[in-house]
């Protein structure tokens, strides 16, 4: 049974390619109509592959719950959207396709349960990275060659054969090697990385040490009193929003102050680039 | 913890889900031309990754995927920045947007 759902998965990558190659724009669009037909066809091979033994040998395990139901119908969109995204003549609904595939994702992320993290995800990307672009792509825009549809590389695509299938042979590894049950189940102490790192590192235990501070009365640096750590954070009590701010805070104050700092060049550099002068080349438009 | 909706619903399903976005993200940045919808893509290679890291957040009960994934946030928007202020700049200097037309940069 365990071969039967290798080749599902299989079958599953090359027809995705195949449909994703249809569908992908060309100068001839021979069979165009097949490309979502094949498309539906490969996810629901893929998720046949992962439904896996439970599906087969037990089916009283799977297929309850709310959240079941919610999962495959924002996968399915955000999924769908993103073909469209990649596939799509014209950059501007490709842009509004991609608002889809985030808005998908945060249906997902709430089924997770991360409800922060959705509501971030659709200010940050659907709201303020979005409009960038968008603005980029009426900024670039030129005028239409024929005056009725868009530009010639938006239409023809550059080996969309062979990118598909370099991309679902990604897909093909990375899901038959990281879903492999004999492969993740097998953790070899000797060789695991915390083994590796003890070995040539020789680990060191963070020492709290003691901390000082300036006092105004003695003009002396005494001994600080340590900073009193709130009683009341049971971790099943807290928010989802106020579990991730304590965890940033606490674990990772050094990447917050990081991503600050990279907040800060790229707005640099950004200003910087956009006034760059540049000399105007006219070459003729390559076909 | 409401652990029992979700029980029925496996990590790979997530995991299924974030390397589907990721590669049609990778797809779309080999092949299309368009220099926005390239760096479109690339978001999108986010998109999967996000899915991927509150999933595991998710599933081992941790919240340091959620902080990555802000993380993950952070660089995307510094990316963006820079590249479409890139974008523009190639723009203004040979008029179009085809990633082609810089073909002759390969030497």
């Amino acid at each position: 049974m365990e071969q039967h759902l290798e080749y599902a998965l299989y079958i599953a990558s090359v027809l995705g390619a195949i449909s994703l190659s249809l569908m992908m724009p060309r100068r001839s669009k021979p069979l165009r109509f097949l490309g979502p037909i094949l498309g539906a066809a490969a996810l629901g091979g893929l998720w046949l592959f992962l439904s896996g033994s439970d599906f087969w040998a037990d089916r009283e395990t799977g297929l309850s719950g709310a959240g079941f139901l919610y999962y495959y119908v924002f996968s399915g969109i955000s999924i769908a959207a993103a073909v469209k995204v990649i596939t799509h003549t014209r950059p501007v609904y490709a842009a509004l396709w991609f608002v889809m595939v985030v808005l998908a994702s945060a249906g997902l992320f709430i089924v997770l349960s991360a409800q922060f993290m959705a509501f971030a995800i659709i200010i940050i990307y659907g709201g303020a990275i979005l409009v960038t672009y968008v603005f980029v792509i009426m900024l670039a825009s030129q005028p239409d060659p024929d005056g009725q549809s868009g530009q010639i590389y938006d239409k023809v695509a550059r080996e969309p054969t062979m990118a598909c299938a370099a991309g679902f042979l990604l897909l093909a590894v990375l899901l038959s090697l990281s879903f492999d049950p004999q492969i993740a189940a097998q953790p070899d102490p000797d060789n695991s990385d915390i083994a590796l790192i003890g070995s040539t590192l020789g680990g060191r235990p963070i020492q709290p040490s003691a901390r000082f501070e300036y006092d105004p009365q003695s003009e002396l640096m005494v001994e600080a009193q340590p900073i009193p750590t709130p009683t009341n954070l049971d971790p099943a009590r807290l928010s989802n929003a106020e579990r991730i701010g304590l965890d940033l805070f606490r674990s990772h104050p050094l990447g917050l102050e990081l991503a600050g700092v990279i907040l800060l060049i790229s707005l640099v550099g950004a200003v910087v680039i956009a006034r760059t002068k540049v000399p105007d080349e006219h070459p003729p438009a390559p076909g | 913890m409401p652990l029992n909706a979700i029980d029925s619903l496996a990590l790979s399903h997530f995991l299924l889900t974030g390397a589907v976005l990721f590669c049609l993200g990778l797809i779309g940045f080999i092949s299309r031309r368009n220099l926005i919808i390239m760096f479109l893509c690339t978001e999108m290679m986010f998109q999967g990754v996000a899915v991927s890291l509150v999933a595991f957040s998710r599933f081992h009960l941790n919240d340091t995927g959620q902080t990555f994934v802000i993380f993950v946030l952070t660089i995307a928007a510094a990316e963006a920045a820079l590249a479409l202020g890139l974008v523009v700049l190639l723009f203004r200097r040979k008029k179009t947007l085809d990633a082609l037309a810089w073909s002759d940069l390969k030497g």
